[in-house]
């Protein structure tokens, strides 16, 4: 059972963790949900194949196929069946075998079959190479000891308690421990890309008592035992035991090799393998993605529910007209001996033919993969379309969630200005400050600046009381020597290349501690080496000006960062033996462990760290304090303890390291900048015309959190602000008295008086004439409460009455929460936007998940629908990608609707005509080649080619969005209105056709029967249904001539053809029967456009009195030639190839004019001539040149 | 999910290339499209084009029809004798009765020769499902499928055989008859070339002799001269080409004569056909036929209808054009320009 308990309090611990997350570091997160652990621990023998028989752990092969061969028919069947369409038609073809049927079962067996066999066809391919990339993994090879020789076995032979030998560059086979390696310390270095995306280096280092196992002979010998936890899905933890020689060492994460990592900067390691195939750490995390179905593709299914509701009651009414009908009088029918009513069934088979083949169809183009627009170039990251399912829900968001760090920031965090002894360094202004000077008014004169201001990547800082050893002048030149310490030791950064400050390169877990030790280094204090128990120093300026001596650090031990403790410490000891801890974290921790008196500097230094934070600076506070022997001695006894123990190993560090952590003094504080990502207020901005409602979820402070949001213009100061926030001095009061209970009650209390003054004064500026915008900003402890169920509908309505809401000090849990309320709250479309591990779960939670690729951290893309790599890329995966994607696909549900509602009704009006017989007005193969072929493919163009406006155009006007929110486009109104069109059609095609066919046809006098009618009434209705879906395009591309031409000549020549070879129906000859009479000529003209006038004369009055908004912008535009903006133009010209520029400089080229160039392809300058035509300049560029050179040798091979 | 795993990456890592997508016109969405706008201007001509082409198509077509003479004559009631007017089920099912009638009919306008002759049937259900299907096609066309008469329940075979044509719409053949005479002259009643042609030609075997037709229990219609091969079976071929509405007019002959104005054609009727049962009509048409075929005055009219309708139309929208103009992209009708003052809110 304990193990049980252990897990559980793993999974708070994680939660715990999370919650205050700092961005950039990822080192705690999960990827998926904690996963119980079985109870107990496992014990595995070293480089002993026959101790770990027993045993029986699994193999070290892997599938991540969905189905096996076995499996693969009645799995793959049943996915497909879970769609209401593949149902309802599989029920149809059951209906349609038996005897009662009125058609013959083919024709509804054979669609069903070919839309399952092209989806199986695609899961059995799409499995196929997932089978494939096992096998391809499977079979890597890798060296494995055997009898004191390496033996390079593939990957899935290898078992637990294998030695292996991984090389350079080489990645792990399976979770290992890792023994020895040729770097001398027992140091190896490991990329976790694949793990987490981060591609800063981490070090691991292997138990001392391991590392002389360095040759085969030696390793040969190696016998120990692990005894450690089961496999589990945390990626960060793991605790066990190596017993070797009879002594027990304790295992950390620091020895252990994952699966997936790779080894760098070190020829080659042996390590013993602990967890195989399914039970490596990696493996058991991976899941998978949940599968969202569009809000459009669950309200198609209602709307098919509802054909399926209707056709059901056309057959109720059929079975009992029917009943009604039969009756011995109709003695030609003959029924003797029979009884009457026995096609009750019949009309089951009036079914809607919704082939949604082809909308999946139109949904896996991969129009998003190939945009040049929202490709970025810095990261070579083109946007990635993972689910292509979701597009067209693109084009209703309604709300955007987004994380902070990484996503409307760089992540990229530069040493801004820091305060050092109560004295303010740095005159840089960020652009923050800038902003709020400008709302107010006030002009910011740009700060002394140097000439030689020094600027990396990293650092953007200067001031000369600092630099070159200006420090030595200051009122504390002590506490700066001691600052510039602080920040060249107490890190965890791993420096890389060649030792001199130009060419050093620093892996660091976060930006943030690089930044620090690259303003060390700028200030004099340049770490160049590292050793698993030296830091390497060399100190400028200490003596006096202008020396630089080298100086080592004998590092004792290190206090690591999380995020329970916030801060970091490193026990260091000097050369010349004396011992300090330095200490950084944040301002709050930090002060809370200060030696008494200090009252001074803690007040300046706390208005500092108001200062940098209010200018939107991450602050950290800096500390040390210097110990004795005696107290460090008796102090490590405990350290050490503490770090061998199994159980709760983490959570006893904590404790040890508070115990020495105390009566810090204060050196004083770093603030770093956290830059805001390229064209994020823009990106918002344009946005929130959309009609786009973001809300910040971060984790971090609520200062911070409000002046990125300023910063990105979410809030201004003409918004009324609503602040929500636990930070008061009532709740402050009672967390001093510690009382968990009151102080819930008091929270809870405070936060619900607070939520309903708050929505009290924003619905009163709601009835308020000139009613300002509102925001909210709550914080993550109030909002727990906030989000309690009894509160909720408040916060709810509150939340939704505000333009923005900044949620600020939020766990992942948190934002998921926050999203889901939204989403099933408020039943509006959400997308969530995130970069890092802690975004997966809103990312998840959302309609819509959006990650941020091309940076660290691939788990939010992983996890999410749709990868970007910038955060304004946003407005063309929106405004341009979504909006089309939901107009096409509104365009072609629609039409799919009205076409088939159309013929249906058709057959329907004639069974009234039959005595309810369910006599079939069309042939069988008329009706199933309908939707398969006569009406298919111009719809599929419409879905793939229309567009209304530009994207330039829907980016100009963002407004339009809107009509995507409201849902314009696919209401049960418009809905209705094609109903009713279609009721008018059938009508005319039905009534029309029959009763004016009813005389002789031609001056023979000759009269047509039941099939020449139905086929002149089929005609007109493919005619008109292909007519009908010009009228509705808004673009017409040669694709649009060519489907609809193609489809109409399809029925001609399939018509032609099928008259003459079948014989044995009754549709021998029709079709020429037909065409020898005027009457078919004179219906065809008449029966379209008399269809066609209602559609028409509504189309002309809604577009003249009641225009569509993006109708009014395709009027504004009118004139405009087809294409990009000439500005869109550079901004993609630059990005071209010479080849794709030409192509894409001859589509420029205007319409009429290109149509005549066939000449000028051969003279000198066609395209600037062009250009000057259009009154733009156009420079004659190389492959222009080229490209007439090559025309010309071409002309002369002729 | 893939697994997340380092082998299949060792390729894509070790050679960085761009991953910028290609440009093209139709990765880009940017193929030449012309944008049709639906303005007024478009939407007034487009209604003067219909009207133009469909007023003089409908005029011509009503031209036609009108010339076309036609005349209808109700027999089935007048034919029954008085005294089984109220019992005209055991008239009509009795073989004693005489089933002879005489109708007199004066034709209104001149009849250009040839004169069709056409009968009428009402709630004769010939698009009855059960009805529909009872037949053997490959039957009909050729003798070889004669034992194919799985599709013609319940009239397939007798005791002596399958029943070639089998089936309902066979068996129930209508079998009035009609004989005509003017001022006591007989006129001949041409009874070729009064199917589509590719009936004899290949849907009615011409080596397909009628059997067992009309020999079991039930008598349904017509019978069959079993030595004339199907194909000269034009009756039958008008018969089994089967009607879309249970009322309808099949061709039964024609005259081959002029018939004047005011002229008396009497018309010697036999009243076999069962109509009595259910309620149906039986009526006899003599129609001339133009161009357009018989009287059909539908096409005429919806075209005249279409062509004045758009006409009108078109004279409201320029009206409304004229007296409540809007500007093309007037930006005052933008939705969110509306609330703002000026705007428009309708």
């Amino acid at each position: 059972m304990s193990g049980w308990n252990r897990s559980s309090r793993g999974a708070r611990l994680g939660g715990g963790r999370n919650s205050s997350l700092p961005p950039g570091r990822t080192s705690t997160v999960r990827l998926g949900r904690v996963q119980p652990q079985a109870p107990g621990h496992r014990t595995i023998f070293c480089n002993d194949r026959e101790a770990n028989i027993p045993v029986r752990f699994p193999g070290n092969s892997i599938s991540t196929t969905k189905y096996n061969f076995f499996t693969f028919l009645p799995k793959g069947l049943f996915e497909q069946f879970r769609r209401v369409a593949n149902l309802y038609f599989l029920t149809i073809s059951i209906l349609s075998t038996t005897p009662i049927s009125p058609v013959h079962p083919v024709t509804n067996v054979v669609p069903l079959s070919l839309v399952l066999f092209v989806s199986l066809v695609k899961e059995a391919f799409e499995d196929w190479k997932r089978f494939q990339n096992d096998m391809t993994i499977n079979n890597a090879s890798v060296d494995v000891l055997q009898d004191q020789k390496w033996e390079s076995i593939p990957w899935k032979k290898l078992q637990v308690g294998d030695i292996v030998r991984i090389k350079q560059n080489g990645y792990f086979p399976a979770d290992l421990l890792f023994l020895a390696g040729t770097n001398p310390d027992g140091v190896c270095y490991i990329e976790t890309a694949n793990l987490d995306g981060e591609t800063n280096l981490k070090i691991r280092k292997a138990l001392e008592k391991t590392w002389d196992y360095s040759t085969p002979e030696k390793a040969s010998e190696f016998k120990g035992e692990v005894q450690c936890e089961q496999p589990n899905n945390s990626l960060y933890t793991y605790t066990g035991n190596l017993i070797i020689d009879k002594q027990t060492l304790p295992l950390s994460p620091n020895q252990i090799l994952l699966r997936g990592c790779s080894l760098r900067n070190t020829e080659y390691i042996f390590a013993t393998v602990i967890f195989t195939g399914h039970e490596t750490k990696v493996m058991m995390n991976a899941m998978n993605v949940p599968s969202k179905r569009s809000t459009l593709e669950r309200k198609l299914d209602k709307l098919i529910l509802a054909l399926f509701a209707f056709l059901f009651t056309l057959c109720l009414i059929g079975a009992i007209g029917s009943g009604v009908f039969i009756n011995h009088k109709y003695y030609y029918l003959g029924l003797w001996g029979k009884k009457s009513g026995d096609s009750a069934m019949a009309y089951s088979s009036f079914d809607p033919n919704n082939r949604f083949l082809m909308i999946k169809f139109i949904q896996s183009t991969q129009y998003i993969n190939n945009d040049l627009r929202m490709y970025h170039f810095e990261s070579n990251t083109p946007a990635l379309a993972r689910t292509s399912n979701l597009n067209e829900e693109l084009g209703q968001v309604e709300y955007i969630f987004s994380d902070k760090t990484g996503t409307l920031t760089r992540n990229l965090m530069e040493f801004f200005k820091c305060s050092i002894g109560g004295e303010v360094y740095g005159t840089g202004i960020t652009e923050i400050e800038r902003g709020i000077a400008e709302r107010n008014g006030i002009k910011l004169v740009e700060g002394y600046n140097s000439g030689n201001a020094a600027h990396e990547k990293g650092f953007n800082f200067d001031d000369p009381k600092l630099m070159r050893g200006g420090w030595r002048n200051e009122p504390n030149p002590d506490l700066c020597k001691e600052f510039f310490r602080c920040l060249a030791i107490c890190h965890t950064v791993l420096p890389e290349g060649e030792e001199s400050p130009e060419k050093i390169t620093y892996q660091a877990a976060s930006p943030d501690e690089s930044a620090l030790v690259i303003a060390a280094k700028n200030f004099g204090f340049f770490f160049h080496r590292r050793t698993p128990t030296m830091i390497y120093v060399r100190e400028s300026h200490t003596e006096k000006i202008g020396t630089v001596q080298g100086v080592s650090y004998e590092i004792l031990n290190v206090l690591e960062f999380n995020s329970t403790r916030k801060r970091q410490s490193v026990v260091c000891r000097y050369t010349d033996g004396r011992l300090v801890l330095y200490c950084k974290g944040a301002d709050n921790v930090i002060y809370e462990r200060l030696a008494d008196g200090q009252d001074d500097l803690k007040k300046v230094s706390r208005e500092h760290l108001e200062l940098f934070g209010s200018a939107g600076l991450r602050t950290l506070c800096l500390a040390y304090r210097d110990l004795s022997p005696d107290t460090y001695e008796s102090w490590n006894e405990k350290f050490i303890q503490a770090k061998s123990s199994l159980r709760d190993r983490e959570k006893k560090l904590d404790e040890v390291a508070e115990i020495i952590e105390k009566d810090l003094i204060l050196i004083g504080c770093t603030a770093i900048e956290d830059k805001l990502q390229e064209g994020v207020p823009n990106c918002i901005e344009t946005l929130s015309r959309a009609g786009i409602k973001i809300w910040v979820l971060t984790g971090d402070k609520m200062e911070t959190a409000i002046n990125i949001a300023y910063a990105c213009n979410l809030i201004n100061n003409e918004m009324k602000q609503f602040i929500i926030s636990s930070e008061t001095d009532v709740i402050r009061e009672v967390e001093d008295r510690g009382d968990q209970v009151e102080i819930a009650r008091v929270i809870k209390e405070q936060v619900k008086k607070d939520l309903k003054r708050c929505l009290e004064e924003a619905q009163n500026y709601l009835h308020s004439v000139s009613a300002p915008k509102l925001a909210l900003v709550i914080d993550g402890k109030c909002l727990m409460y906030a989000l309690d169920p009894s509160l909720r509908v408040t916060l709810l309505n509150l939340s939704l009455n505000c333009n923005s809401v900044v949620c600020c000090r939020v766990s992942p849990l948190q934002k998921a929460q926050v999203t889901s309320m939204v989403k099933k709250g408020a039943k509006k479309i959400t997308l969530s936007i995130g970069d890092g591990a802690n975004d997966v779960s809103m990312i998840q939670a959302a309609h819509v998940g959006v990650g941020i690729s091309g940076q660290e951290g691939m788990q939010a893309v992983m996890a999410s629908d749709f990868a970007i790599a910038q955060f304004r890329f946003l407005t063309d995966l929106l405004l341009v990608h979504g909006r089309w994607s939901y107009i096409r696909l509104c365009k072609v549900v629609t039409y799919f609707f009205y076409k088939n509602l159309t013929f249906t009704l058709t057959q329907f009006w004639f069974t009234f005509q039959t005595g309810f017989s369910g006599q079939r007005f069309y042939d069988d193969w008329f009706q199933s080649l309908y939707n398969v072929i006569f009406t298919a493919l111009p719809v599929i163009i419409v879905g793939l080619f229309d567009k209304d406006v530009s994207a330039a155009l829907s980016k100009k006007y963002p407004e339009l969005y809107r009509e995507g929110i409201r849902n314009a486009f696919f209401k049960w109104r418009v809905v209705a209105v094609w109903a009713f069109f279609s009721v008018y059609q059938s009508l005319i095609f039905y009534y029309f056709v029959t009763s004016s066919s009813d005389r002789g046809q031609n001056s023979s006098g000759k009269m047509f029967g039941l099939w020449d009618v139905s086929t002149m009434a089929f005609t007109c209705v493919v005619v008109t249904v292909n007519f009908r879906l010009l009228m509705m395009c808004n673009s017409i591309t040669r694709w649009h001539y060519i489907s609809v031409g193609g489809s109409l000549a399809a029925w001609f020549i399939f018509i032609f053809i099928y008259c003459i070879i079948d014989q044995k129906r009754n549709l021998y000859y029709v079709i020429y029967v037909l065409m020898s009479t005027f009457y078919f000529y004179l219906t065809l003209l008449l029966v379209p456009v008399f269809a066609l006038f209602g559609d028409f004369v509504y189309q002309g009055i809604q577009r003249w009195f009641f225009p569509f908004d993006y109708q009014i912008i395709q009027e504004i535009h009118r004139h405009e030639p087809e294409g990009r903006s000439r500005d869109d133009l550079l901004e993609i010209g630059n990005q071209l190839t010479p080849a794709e520029a030409r192509s894409f400089a001859v589509a420029q080229l205007p319409r009429e004019v290109s149509k005549h160039t066939g000449f000028a392809f051969d003279s000198p300058g066609y395209e600037s001539f062009f250009a000057s035509q259009l009154g733009v300049h156009a420079p004659q560029k190389a492959w222009d040149v080229a490209r007439r050179a090559s025309m010309k040798r071409t002309a002369k091979k002729k | 999910m893939d697994a997340k795993d380092g082998a299949s990456d060792l390729t894509s890592s070790t050679k960085k290339k761009s991953r910028r997508p290609k440009y093209s016109q139709f990765t880009q969405q940017e193929l030449p499209a012309c944008k049709p706008i639906l303005t007024p201007a478009w939407v007034i001509l487009i209604f003067v084009a219909i009207g133009i082409v469909f007023l003089p198509i409908g005029f011509a077509s009503l031209f036609a029809s009108e010339h076309v003479v036609e005349i209808v004559n109700h027999y089935d009631r007048d034919c029954v004798p008085p005294n089984y007017v109220d019992n005209k089920l055991a008239y009509i099912q009795s073989s004693k009765t005489n089933k002879t009638c005489i109708r007199r009919v004066t034709i209104p306008k001149q009849m250009k020769s040839p004169v069709y002759i056409y009968y009428q049937l009402d709630h004769f259900y010939q698009n009855h499902r059960r009805y529909v299907k009872s037949r053997s096609d490959g039957q009909l066309r050729s003798k070889s499928n004669e034992k194919k008469t799985d599709t013609c329940a319940p009239e397939r075979y007798t005791a002596n055989g399958a029943i070639v044509p089998c089936g309902l719409v066979a068996w129930s053949l209508f079998n009035d008859t009609y004989k005509f005479s003017v001022n006591n002259k007989q006129l001949g009643v041409s009874k070729k070339d009064i199917t589509w042609k590719s009936d004899p030609k290949k849907k009615f075997g011409s080596d397909v002799y009628p059997k067992n037709f009309q020999s079991g229990g039930l008598i349904g219609g017509a019978k069959l001269n079993s030595s004339i091969p199907l194909s000269e079976q034009e009756d039958l071929m008008v018969w089994m080409r089967t009607s879309t509405l249970p009322t309808f007019r099949k061709l039964y002959g024609k005259i081959e004569a002029d018939l004047e104005a005011d002229d008396i054609v009497t018309v010697t009727i036999e009243n076999n056909y069962n109509t009595y049962i259910f309620g149906g009509n039986k009526k006899l048409v003599l129609s001339t036929a133009s161009w357009i075929g018989g009287k059909n005055c539908l096409l005429g009219i919806a075209y005249l209808t279409v062509g004045g309708l758009c006409l009108f139309l078109a004279i409201s929208f320029l009206l409304l054009y004229l007296f409540k103009p809007r500007p093309l992209g007037d930006t005052s009708y933008l939705s969110w320009n509306r609330s703002a003052p000026g705007g428009h809110i309708y």
